[in-house]
């Protein structure tokens, strides 16, 4: 017998009481301002956000979060101010190193500044290996809560995703927080 | 309405004084109460220790002396508590169905919810910070446990609210355990002693001049700790603050 | 009377400040589970659905587990059984050896932990490296986790400096979390970067999908994954949820429960393996399947592994993970422990309380207390009672169950009252040590009752 059949059998042979799928019907958290609420939170987070004026142009607004940044990496027509694409890189391992990575956002959640990124690059890598990510998000895109979001995606089609609230983080050492333990040190949604 | 007053052993043995306090209480908003003579014990210390077949004939013989009676009323949140939870299933497996559970009542939930008095004529002019106490709070829900997102209440606070002259506190970690437990105070004495001292702590920096509770377990425990290192603060059950003057 | 718990508790107490510190630390992080908790009104809500999946899903496995595996192997991934530990490590490292690998870059994962993996890969010749910078800092110093989510809680700034120095060749006496956190970024980027192998947990596993989503604050295990042409995820089988609108009611619960933040920075959904790279997952049964046959217990497979019950639980702030002799500390491990082998994890039954604050925070309401205060009754047929504690017991049921003696026994004991301190506070006596003992009364309540002086 497989080990597959063998755990199967047993499951079928110890399964006692069996429960019905409870309704997942709730009265989840909803907010006056999904905005401000996701501004707040992404702070919260350790992240920064940036709402997009009339007169702004994206590409100076980037240049003026990240002055210093030399190389900065996006597949995006629109971000002009990129060094390079990612997607013409043959090994991800040319990615380290890099500054800033701009990518676009599909939706965020207000209740914890989660942004859903379902991977639109060659290497996923793109989305963890810069010093900073800036995320691209309409601002118009943005759910309440997880419940919401996943009911969003119920059946999206995607080889990988991730729900990014903030940068990466870690308070390992004595419960200190720090920024950057292995992902993006800076994390900077820009609403448009 | 006839009501048992149930004393439980270390209550009858240490603490005499509490339940004479309950019985003048009980008098006092009007209720029936008797005393049946000779209990000991509900069986928890047993049962919490890992031999709850010990409590069996404990259960048994509780179910004969409160027969008769509408209600079962007593000063110790955590013994009422084991009758409550724990006495159904002890005596289905002695073949016994328990009628006790049903009708038994710690003194303050019986007060809060059932005798509801408007008034009382206690006098308390002192500072005392609430012990809310694990069983107290989490098997008869005497108040909100900390952990749940439900809104504030606490019946002991309703309760003292009705003694004149009376200031109430609650520590900064509001319900977190003595550290008694029963036996676990003895087969864990440095764990137990480190909660016991955190806890007395925790309500002195309220300034409070009283620790006080529905469970005379967890007082005793605490001024255990308090005697040993000369603390500035008492114990005192609620039922005494209720009935002082009384 | 003691257990192998108390007496480490007992050792873990004597160095004060630390046991305040890590008392004081967990519970802020309790603190801020409960500002989070306290945030959504539906709260309460979310823990009965979570319970109530979980309930659903456990009770569904065989079919659940099938769906998955069906909707796995579409999406392109790899799909193996193992039915316990030694199986478990022998897939991993048949895959390792099939791809020739040198080295393998892993998440934070308890089943591993469980599985003792990592001793078993280094045996043949593995380099395993943890990623998670907390399991890495206890990988480089030679010591396991003290607690499954905050792995090296116990461990002191200084101490990790004067680790780095040694093993990271970091500055010598700078002892600043920000540089040390840095360093060890560097360091493990260059692991990442030329890992043969990558492997992570899972937090759930999505039967609807076939994908596994894996939770994290570093960004540690979408960093292994990115560089290494293998993925192998494993997770033992009660981590199945039947669908993504069920992970809606999850990860709102899991961070907040576990580290008091609304999610993790990272909530990663791995479905399909990248292009030219493979993708195993691995379901694990390794007992998991005879804890369905015990309803007392079954309920200890709805946890998500959050650790909020370590941070709440009094017993386990005040006495370090290392004091359990279960591999999971706190409430949830003494209760998985005691379903592994209850003769082996007896010891750690005694570290309770019975103050239930651990049922009330779980968010999968495992009624963690509960089941302890049921193991407790099975100690004694197990053979792993206390001798003393049964004597002590025995003894007060045999008095209790005798009125009359009961009553006599009141009479005399405000005797002991006035006993010599020696006699009363001696070596044996472990009320004693640290509190004085309760004064008998003269007269007992039984006594005013009868002589007819309670009025």
């Amino acid at each position: 017998m497989s080990s597959k059949e063998d755990i199967l059998k047993r499951i079928h042979a110890n399964t006692r009481q069996q429960y019905d799928m409870p309704d997942l019907s709730l009265n989840a958290i909803v907010y006056e301002d999904k905005l401000k609420t996701f501004i707040e939170v992404l702070k919260a987070a350790g992240g920064e956000a940036y709402v997009m004026q009339p007169d702004d142009d994206l590409n100076a607004v980037i240049r003026r979060f990240y002055p210093e940044a030399q190389r900065i990496g996006s597949n995006l027509n629109e971000i002009t101010c990129a060094t390079f694409n990612p997607d013409e890189l043959e090994d991800p391992r040319e990615l380290n190193g890099t500054d800033v990575s701009v990518v676009k956002g599909e939706f965020g959640v207000a209740e914890n500044a989660a942004v859903w990124l379902p991977c639109q690059y060659r290497y996923k890598a793109v989305y963890f290996i810069s010093n900073a990510l800036v995320i691209l998000l309409d601002r118009q895109e943005l759910v309440n809560n997880m419940n919401e979001a996943y009911r969003r995606i119920t059946n999206a089609d995607y080889s990988f995703g991730v729900f990014m609230s903030g940068p990466s983080k870690t308070a390992d050492i004595e419960q200190a927080l720090v920024f950057g333990a292995h992902g993006p040190i800076r994390v900077t949604v820009i609403l448009i | 309405m006839k009501v048992g007053l149930f004393i439980p052993c270390y209550i009858n043995a240490v603490y005499p004084e509490v339940g004479v306090a309950a019985f003048k209480l009980l008098k006092q908003v009007g209720v029936d109460v008797d005393y049946p003579l000779d209990q000991t014990c509900c069986g928890q210390p047993m049962a919490n220790a890992g031999f709850e077949n010990e409590a069996t004939r404990l259960a048994v013989r509780m179910e004969d002396l409160f027969q008769s009676y509408d209600y079962v009323v007593g000063p110790s949140a955590s013994c009422v508590a084991f009758v409550k939870e724990n006495h159904p299933h002890i005596l289905e497996k002695a073949g016994h169905v328990c009628a006790n559970s049903k009708k038994i009542y710690d003194i303050c939930e019986f007060l809060h919810d059932v005798v509801k008095p408007e008034s009382l004529p206690a006098v308390f002019p002192h500072k005392v910070s609430l012990h809310n106490s694990c069983h107290g709070v989490r098997e008869l829900h005497l108040s909100s446990p900390s952990e749940m997102n439900i809104p504030y209440y606490s019946k002991l606070r309703n309760l003292l609210s009705l003694v004149k002259g009376i200031e109430v506190f609650e520590p900064k970690r509001v319900d977190e355990c003595c550290g008694f437990g029963g036996m676990f105070s003895v087969e864990e004495p440095e764990v137990s002693v480190c909660m016991g001292h955190d806890k007395v702590m925790d309500h002195i920096s309220t300034g409070a001049e009283y620790i006080t509770g529905a469970d005379s377990s967890c007082l005793m425990h605490m001024q255990g700790v308090i005697k040993r290192e000369h603390l500035p603060i008492q114990t005192i059950h609620i039922v005494q603050i209720l009935a002082a003057g009384l | 009377m003691s257990t192998k718990h108390s007496i480490a508790a007992a050792r873990f107490i004597e160095n004060r400040p630390q046991e305040k510190w890590h008392d004081e630390t967990l519970w802020m992080v309790r603190a801020k589970r409960d500002k989070q908790s306290k945030s959504l009104p539906e709260w309460e809500r979310l823990r009965d659905l979570a319970s109530a999946i979980k309930m659903y899903s456990n009770s569904h496995l065989e079919t659940l587990l099938q769906e998955f595996e069906k909707n796995a192997i579409a999406n392109g991934a790899i799909v193996h059984w193992a039915k316990d530990a030694e199986e478990h490590n022998q897939i991993v490292y048949d895959i390792l050896k099939e791809h020739q690998a040198k080295n393998l870059v892993k998440s934070k994962s308890m089943l591993t932990e469980e599985c003792e993996m990592n001793p078993f890969l280094f045996s043949k010749g593995i380099d395993v490296v943890e990623s998670d910078l907390g399991e890495r800092i206890l990988q480089l110093m030679d010591l396991k986790p003290s607690h499954i989510v905050l792995p090296a809680i116990h461990i002191k700034r200084q101490q990790v400096g004067e680790m780095m120095e040694e093993k990271l060749g970091t500055e010598k006496g700078n002892f600043d979390p920000t540089y040390l956190t840095h360093a060890a970024r560097k360091h493990l980027r260059e692991k990442f970067l030329h890992a043969d192998v990558s492997m992570t947990g899972a937090n759930f596993a999505v039967a609807s999908t076939g994908e596994i989503v894996v939770c994290t604050n570093e960004g540690n295990a979408d960093m292994g994954t990115s560089f290494a042409k293998v993925h192998i995820a494993t997770f033992g089988m009660e981590k199945i949820v039947p669908n993504r609108e069920a992970l809606g009611v999850f990860t709102r619960l899991l961070a907040r429960s576990g580290t008091g933040q609304p999610i993790t920075s990272y909530t990663s959904h791995y479905r399909k393996p990248p292009k030219g790279c493979e993708f195993h997952i691995i379901i694990v049964d390794n007992g998991r399947s005879e804890i369905l046959a015990q309803p007392d217990h079954v309920k200890t497979l709805n946890c998500i592994r959050c650790g909020e019950c370590m941070n709440t639980c009094p017993v386990y702030r005040r006495s370090g993970g290392y004091s359990y002799t279960y591999f999971i500390p706190g409430p949830i491990g003494i209760n998985l422990g005691m379903l592994r082998n209850p003769e082996k994890y007896a010891d750690n039954v005694s570290a309770c309380s019975l103050c239930l604050s651990c049922s009330n925070v779980c968010p999968a309401k495992v009624d963690l207390g509960e089941q302890i205060y049921k193991w407790r009754q099975d100690l004694d047929r197990i053979g792993r009672a206390n001798k003393q504690k049964k004597l002590m017991s025995a003894g007060m049921q045999y008095l209790m169950e005798r009125p009359a003696l009961f009553n006599t026994a009141l009479k005399f004991a405000p005797l002991v009252n006035h006993l010599p301190r020696f006699m009363v506070y001696n070596a044996v006596n472990a009320w004693g040590k640290g509190r004085e003992l309760p004064t008998f009364a003269k007269e007992s309540f039984n006594e005013l009752w009868k002589k007819n002086k309670v009025k």
